[in-house]
């Protein structure tokens, strides 16, 4: 969907720039045309620019974002997977997270700088998917963090009682145990090459 | 140097710096229109720029002009 309050905003700057060229004359020889110059041509771009920038931030956290570049449209389709066990399937069909956001809210880290390093992550996405080329099997730069995990289940109930959960909750809470080693199976890529989908209403 | 020719530069450099903020602001509606991660970071890495350098070129502008007439 087009950002129209964005687009808008950014095309009255615009306009208002060219008012501004065509007056620059008449406004540079007043003391209030010069506070007119100053707010037009300084305060107003940075001020759309930071708010462009923002939404830019905020966009490129998307499903829709991340599923754009065709390297990942498999990864996507797995959320559809007809897997029960499936990470991903699991947690995107049952809403278990908000579906716009999935890719970003399981593969940011949620420390202090967790969003930064995303965005970094992105750029070096950006680059292979554009200059160094896209590696054939895509995989993570690290291992997958309990902490991401933990992030929601820390203390849910389902969580800390399950049956299986409760003899290694200090080893998954320590990061020494990874959640993965039980929930092996994250993208069905199996069940997205059958074609076994499953079909949201 | 006269007062006309002082005026006509400065208008003439507050033009160029609307023109490279315009530039910037243009470039930043465009991604705005197809948010992609390579129209994302052209807006960040050309059209934000844009924008700061015809502020930095207003505010050179408006310095030198001061300098000029001693007024700083």
């Amino acid at each position: 969907m087009l950002p129209v309050q964005l687009i808008v905003a950014l095309v009255a700057g615009i306009a208002i720039l060219a008012l501004l060229f065509a007056g620059a004359r008449s406004l540079s020889a007043h003391t209030v045309g010069r506070v007119v110059l100053l707010v037009g041509l300084l305060g107003l771009p940075l001020l759309l620019s930071a708010g462009n920038f923002s939404f830019g931030v905020h966009e490129s956290s998307t499903t829709h974002f991340c599923l754009s570049c065709h390297e990942m449209q498999r990864h996507g389709k797995s959320l559809f997977a007809d897997n029960r066990q499936a990470l991903a399937a699991v947690h995107y069909q049952n809403r278990l997270v908000d579906r716009e956001t999935i890719c970003y809210s399981c593969h940011k880290d949620y420390a202090l700088f967790g969003d930064v390093t995303a965005k970094l992550n992105g750029l070096r996405h950006v680059w292979a998917h554009y200059v160094a080329g896209v590696p054939e099997k895509i995989a993570l730069y690290k291992p997958y963090p309990n902490s991401n995990c933990l992030h929601c289940h820390d203390d849910s109930r389902r969580f800390v009682d399950g049956v299986a959960h409760r003899p290694v909750l200090s080893a998954l809470y320590a990061g020494t145990t990874s959640c993965l080693s039980c929930h092996r199976t994250v993208h069905d890529m199996a069940k997205v090459d059958a074609g076994e989908l499953w079909q949201a209403r | 140097m006269n007062m006309t020719d002082s005026s006509d530069k400065l208008t003439r450099k507050i033009r160029r710096a609307a023109v490279v903020g315009g530039l910037g602001l243009v470039v930043q509606l465009a991604a705005a229109f197809h948010w992609t991660p390579v129209t994302f970071i052209l807006s960040a890495v050309v059209g934000a720029p844009l924008v700061m350098l015809g502020g930095v070129l207003f505010l050179a502008a408006v310095w030198r002009n001061m300098r000029d007439k001693g007024a700083v």
